[in-house]
C-alpha cells in the first residue's frame, strides 16, 4: 500500500462531509442488527433444507422414517405433505419470486440443488443429522449443463421478453466493410456467485394471523407482498424485519423458496422456525450471474474515428424461468458510433434461475465492448486512452438523446495523470523486472443512473433533533448515513442528531435496493419531506441556521412530521402508489428524454511471472465522476470494493460446472475464489468533481455498481501488454497463459 | 492466490475423542454424500449425548450442558445469544466466526463446544463496548474498514491476534496474516490501515 493511502478522503467540490457510518459502533461491537440475530418470542426450532442431488429427473420415493426417528425432529415436509401455496410471480412479471417453480411443488426435479424437503427439529444439530437420514430415490434424466451441452435450446431474447428490441441503427455491416481497421472477436464470461458473507436466512413466527419474517432483504415491501401472495394471506398481516443486510450484491432482492418453507413450518409447529441455507446450498438457492458468450465486430476509419459496432450476446439461463440481463442498448450509447447492430439470445438448460449480480448486464457486455476497444486501438496503432477520448459523445447516438452530464474524458485524464500513463510504451513485452513481465491496461467504467419512486417520513422535534423512517435498505452502502445527511442539510440539523429507521416493512415504502438507485431515490424523498416541514414552519429555502433554530424551538407541538415522496421525471404519482403493492418501477440509462450515466476510467498494472505465469495486480487507479457525492467516506469504500470485485472478475471468480451432471463443483467459498487481503496491492481512487442539476433533487448518481465494470478489460489488456497473449475467456488463470 | 490458511489453532484430537463424537461426525459426512446421490443410507444410529462443560466467556464463568455435536459457534449463537460471531460458511473457509480461545484466534465453527471445556473464550462482545471500544474497534471505525459489517467481528478478532502474534510488522505481513478472513465488500486496504493504526496504540 502506498504510504499516502487515505481510507477516508476529505470532502472536495460538490461533496458532503465524510462522517462516520450511522451504525459504525454497532458493527464493530457485534450488535444484533442482522436478521438472523434478532430475538424471537420463545425458543425457535431449527430447519434444514434438503436439496436435490440430481439436476433433472423425478423423485420416485421418500422414506422419512429414519429421519423422523432422530431425537428432537419435529417434522419432515416434502411435496407429499406440504400445505397448499398460491402462485408467486417472478420479477419479470411484476412479482419478486426468483423462479416460477413453487417450493416443494411436486416430484419433478428441474435443477441441481432444488429444495426437495424441509426438516425441522428442536436443535440445529438434530435437523442436520436427520437430513443425512432422509432417503430419497430418483429416476435421473440427462441434464443440459451449459453452452454446447446436449439439449440446449436457443431463443431470441424477444421471444421471452417482448419489450426487448434488437438494435438496427444505420447499416453496421456496410460501415464495418468500409472501415480502415476492424476487429472481430468472441468473448466468454463465466458463472459467478455473489457469495455475500451473510448466509441466506429466514426466521418465521406467527402471532395469530400475523406473520413476522426476519430475512435479509433488498426489498422489504416487495418481499412482504410476494410472501403474502404465495402464502395466500393479506399483505397487511405480514411484516419483514431486516435492519441491516450482511452483503447482498443482488442475491437478496428476489424471494426464494425458503421464505414460504419457514413460514409454513412455523405455522404447523406453532413456534418460531429458523432456516439458514448453508453456503453450498446458497449456490443454487438465490441465483447467480449467468455465463455469456459475446461476439463483437468493431471498426474505425484511418484517423481512429469509430464507424460500425456489431455486438451479439448469448446468455445461459434456466428452462423454468428464462431470466436475462440484456444490456446492449447501454453499450450502444457509450461512444460516437455511426452504425450499430445488436442481437441477444438466451440459451436454456436444466439450471437454477440466474438473478441480478452487481452490475448485472454491464459486467459482461462492457467487458466485451472495452476489450474490443483496446484491441481495435492496438490494431489502429492509437493509444487506447486517446482512442476513447477522440470517440467521446455528448448524445446517445442510437436514441439521439443528450447526456445530462458525462465526464469520461475528465476521468481518463485524471487517471492517466495519477497512473503515469504517458510513460507507456505501446509495444507488448516491453517492460520487465527480473522474471516479472509488466503490462499496463485501461478501460472505461460506466453505470446507468437509475432511479425509482420513494416515500419517506421525517419527524422534527422541538428539542432540535429529527428522525427519518423509510423502508430502504443498507447492504453496506451507507444508506442510513446519507439519509441523515440529506435531511440534516435540508433542516439545518447536525446529521448525528438525526435518528434513522430502515429495513422494516412497517415503515413508509422505499425502493428496492438494487440498480444503484437508493441514494438518488431515497435522498430525493427525504428532501421532499424536509421541504414540506420547512414550508409548515414558514421557513424560506435560504433560511439561516438561526432562523431555523428559532422556528423549531417555537413549534407549538413537541413533534411535527411530514411524509414526502418523489418519482423520476419519466414517471408519475401512480408509480408511488404502486410502491405500496410492492411494485417496482425503475427508470434510468437512456430514456426518450435524456441519457443518464456515471462514468469512470481505470488503469492497471499487472505483473506476470515468466516461469510460473502467476498474475499479480500491484496497483490499480480508478477515477470516477458521479454527480454530487453525499459522503466521500462511504463513496470511497464502494469504489474500493468495486475495483477489487473487478480484479476478482478478471482473475479469480468462476463457478465450475460438471458438464455431465449439471451440478456446480466448487460450491464453497474456498474453491470459489474471491480476492483475499493478500491479493490486493495499491488501490488509488480519484473522485472527479461533476455537477448534474438535471438528474434528480440532489444531483446524485448511483455508484455501487460503477467501479467493477470494465476492470476485466483493463486487466486483460495489461496481460496482453505484458505477454503479447490476448485472453478472451474470463477469468484469466495460470493455465490460460501457459 | 494467497495462502488461505494462516496458522489457526489446531483442532485438539484428544478433545475430539474425549467428547466421544469423532465417529458420528465422520459417518454423517459420508452419509450426506450418499443421500445426495440417492443411494442407500448407512448412517449410524442417532446418538444424542449432552455433556456438562464449564467455560469462561468474556470474563464470566458459565456452566453449560451441550450437545456433543454442537460447534462452539452454534453454542455461542443459539444457546448464549452471543450473535456477534458470525456463520459465513461453517467450514473454516471465511473467518467470520473467529474468536479467541485462551488468547489464540480460533475458528469457532471448526471447534466443537466440548473442546472449549475449561478455556477462556473471548468474542467480539467481550472485546469492547460502544462506550469503551478496544483500539482495534476504534481503528475499524476511523478507517471505514467495513461496509456491510458481517465479516467485521471476525476481522477485528483476527486483527487483534495478528498484532499479538507479532505478524503486523509490515503491510505485506498484515495482508498475509489477515487473509484467512474474507471480506466480500472488499474493504481490504482499509482493514490493513486499521490494523496499522491499532498496532500503534496496542504496542505504544
Amino acid at each position: 500500500m502506498a504510504q499516502d493511502y487515505t481510507p477516508v478522503p476529505a470532502a472536495k467540490e460538490n461533496m458532503g462531509q465524510p462522517i462516520a457510518r450511522y451504525e459504525a459502533l454497532q458493527k464493530v461491537t457485534g450488535a444484533k442488527i442482522y436478521a438472523d440475530d434478532l430475538p424471537v418470542p420463545g425458543r425457535p426450532a431449527y430447519a434444514w433444507m434438503v436439496t436435490s442431488g440430481i439436476a433433472k429427473g423425478r423423485i420416485t420415493s421418500i422414506d422419512d422414517s429414519a429421519a423422523l426417528a432422530v431425537p428432537g425432529v419435529q417434522m419432515v415436509m416434502t411435496h407429499e405433505n406440504r400445505p397448499p401455496l398460491g402462485d408467486a410471480k417472478t420479477f419479470s412479471s411484476g412479482g419478486l419470486a426468483i423462479t416460477e417453480l413453487a417450493p416443494l411443488a411436486g416430484p419433478e426435479v428441474h435443477h441441481d440443488g432444488q429444495p426437495v424437503a424441509l426438516i425441522v427439529a428442536d436443535t440445529f444439530e438434530a435437523a442436520r443429522e436427520a437430513s443425512f437420514k432422509l432417503k430419497i430415490a430418483y429416476t435421473e434424466d440427462t441434464p443440459t449443463a451449459t453452452f454446447g451441452s446436449p439439449g440446449a435450446t436457443q431463443k431470441n431474447l424477444k421471444e421471452v421478453n417482448p419489450s426487448f428490441e434488437p438494435i438496427r441503427f444505420n447499416d453496421a455491416g456496410a460501415a464495418l466493410a468500409g472501415s480502415a481497421h476492424t476487429i472481430d472477436s468472441e468473448y466468454y464470461t463465466p458463472i459467478q456467485h455473489h457469495n455475500a458473507i451473510e448466509l441466506f436466512s429466514t426466521t418465521a413466527y406467527w402471532d395469530g394471523p400475523r406473520l413476522v419474517l426476519h430475512e435479509p432483504s433488498q426489498f422489504v415491501w416487495g418481499l412482504k407482498n410476494a410472501a403474502a401472495e404465495q402464502l395466500q394471506t393479506d399483505s397487511e398481516t405480514v411484516r419483514i424485519k431486516s435492519p441491516f443486510v450482511g452483503g447482498a450484491f443482488g442475491s437478496k432482492a428476489a424471494m426464494t423458496h425458503r421464505t414460504a418453507l419457514a413460514a409454513m413450518a412455523s405455522k404447523q409447529l406453532g413456534r418460531p422456525v429458523k432456516l439458514v441455507a448453508m453456503r453450498d446450498q446458497g449456490f443454487t438457492h438465490s441465483g447467480h450471474r449467468q455465463e455469456t458468450r459475446q461476439r463483437v465486430r468493431l471498426g474505425c476509419d484511418a484517423s481512429g474515428k469509430l464507424t460500425g459496432y456489431d455486438h451479439t450476446q448469448w446468455e445461459f439461463t434456466a428452462r423454468t424461468t428464462p431470466y436475462s440481463n440484456g444490456g446492449l442498448e447501454k453499450t450502444a450509447a457509450m461512444y460516437d458510433f455511426k452504425a450499430v447492430k445488436s442481437d441477444n439470445y438466451v440459451v436454456q438448460g436444466d439450471r437454477n434461475v440466474p438473478t441480478f449480480m452487481r452490475s448485472p448486464a454491464e459486467v459482461p457486455t462492457v467487458y466485451a465492448l472495452e476489450a474490443a476497444m483496446n484491441e481495435l486501438a492496438a490494431e489502429a496503432g492509437i493509444d487506447p486512452v486517446e482512442f476513447r477520448k477522440m470517440n467521446d459523445t455528448r448524445v446517445d447516438p442510437v436514441k439521439g438523446v443528450p447526456y445530462t452530464s458525462r465526464s469520461l474524458n475528465q476521468c481518463l485524464d485524471a487517471a492517466a495523470e495519477r497512473f503515469g500513463w504517458s510513460r507507456r510504451n505501446p509495444q507488448p513485452r516491453s517492460m520487465r523486472q527480473g522474471e516479472w513481465l509488466i503490462g499496463w491496461g485501461c478501460s472505461m467504467a460506466m453505470y446507468p443512473t437509475q432511479m425509482s419512486p420513494s416515500t419517506a417520513r421525517v419527524t422534527l422535534k422541538r428539542n432540535g433533533t429529527a428522525s427519518i423512517e423509510v423502508a430502504a435498505h443498507d447492504v453496506g452502502t451507507g444508506c442510513y448515513t446519507i439519509a441523515a445527511q440529506a435531511a440534516g442539510e435540508r433542516l439545518g440539523i447536525d446529521p448525528t442528531r438525526i435518528s434513522v429507521q430502515m429495513g422494516d416493512s412497517r415503515l413508509p415504502p422505499g425502493p428496492v435496493s438494487g440498480g444503484s438507485i437508493s441514494t438518488a431515490s431515497v435522498t430525493s424523498a427525504v428532501a421532499n419531506a424536509c421541504d414540506r416541514l420547512n414550508e409548515r414552519l414558514g421557513l424560506p429555502a435560504d433560511a439561516t441556521a438561526d432562523q431555523r433554530r428559532a422556528a423549531i424551538a417555537a413549534m407549538s407541538m413537541p413533534e411535527l412530521d411530514a411524509t414526502g415522496s418523489w418519482f423520476p421525471a419519466e414517471l408519475d404519482q401512480k408509480a408511488v402508489d404502486a410502491l405500496y403493492e410492492g411494485g417496482v418501477r425503475i427508470v434510468g440509462g437512456s430514456t426518450d428524454k435524456r441519457a443518464m450515466y456515471a462514468f469512470g476510467a481505470e488503469m492497471v498494472e499487472v505483473r506476470i511471472n515468466e516461469r510460473t505465469r502467476e498474475v499479480r495486480v500491484p496497483r490499480i487507479v480508478g477515477a470516477f465522476a458521479a454527480g454530487h457525492i453525499m459522503n466521500p467516506r462511504t463513496a470511497h469504500s464502494q469504489y474500493l470494493g468495486g475495483l477489487i470485485w473487478g480484479i476478482g472478475s478478471a482473475l479469480h471468480e468462476s463457478t465450475e460446472i460438471d458438464h455431465k451432471r449439471a451440478r456446480y463443483t466448487n460450491d464453497n467459498i474456498a474453491e470459489y475464489l474471491i480476492p483475499v487481503n493478500a491479493d490486493i496491492g495499491e488501490v488509488d481512487i480519484i473522485m472527479v468533481p461533476e455537477v448534474d442539476d438535471e438528474i434528480n433533487v440532489l444531483g446524485v448518481k448511483g455508484i455501487g455498481e460503477l467501479a467493477n465494470v470494465g476492470t476485466p478489460a483493463a486487466i486483460t489488456d495489461a496481460i496482453w501488454h505484458a505477454t503479447g497473449i490476448r485472453i478472451r475467456d474470463l477469468p484469466v488463470r495460470i493455465e490460460k497463459l501457459l | 492466490m494467497a495462502d488461505r490458511s494462516p496458522s489457526f489453532d489446531q483442532v485438539s484430537r484428544r478433545g475430539l475423542i474425549k467428547g466421544g463424537v469423532a465417529g458420528a461426525a465422520v459417518t454423517s459426512v459420508q452419509a450426506k454424500a450418499q443421500v445426495r446421490g440417492g443411494a442407500e443410507n448407512t448412517a449410524a444410529e442417532p446418538t444424542v449425548q449432552r455433556v456438562p462443560i464449564t467455560l469462561d466467556i468474556n470474563g464470566q464463568h458459565r456452566e453449560l450442558t451441550v450437545d456433543t455435536r454442537s460447534t462452539l459457534l452454534d453454542v455461542l449463537r443459539h444457546d448464549l445469544e452471543l450473535t456477534g460471531s458470525k456463520k459465513g460458511c461453517d467450514h473454516g473457509q471465511c473467518g467470520a466466526c473467529t474468536v479467541h480461545l485462551d488468547g489464540t484466534r480460533t475458528l469457532s465453527c471448526l471447534t466443537l463446544a466440548v473442546q472449549a471445556e475449561g478455556k477462556a473464550v473471548t468474542t467480539i462482545e467481550g472485546l469492547g463496548s460502544p462506550d469503551n471500544l478496544h483500539p482495534m474497534q476504534r481503528a475499524f471505525v476511523d478507517n471505514d474498514a467495513f461496509q456491510c459489517g458481517y465479516c467485521t467481528p471476525g476481522q477485528i478478532m483476527s486483527g487483534v491476534a495478528c498484532i499479538t502474534e507479532g505478524h503486523a510488522g509490515s503491510d505485506a505481513e498484515i495482508r498475509e496474516y489477515m487473509s484467512g478472513n474474507l471480506c466480500r465488500c472488499a474493504a481490504y486496504p482499509n482493514i490493513v490501515a486499521a490494523v496499522k493504526q491499532a498496532r500503534g496504540e496496542m504496542e505504544g
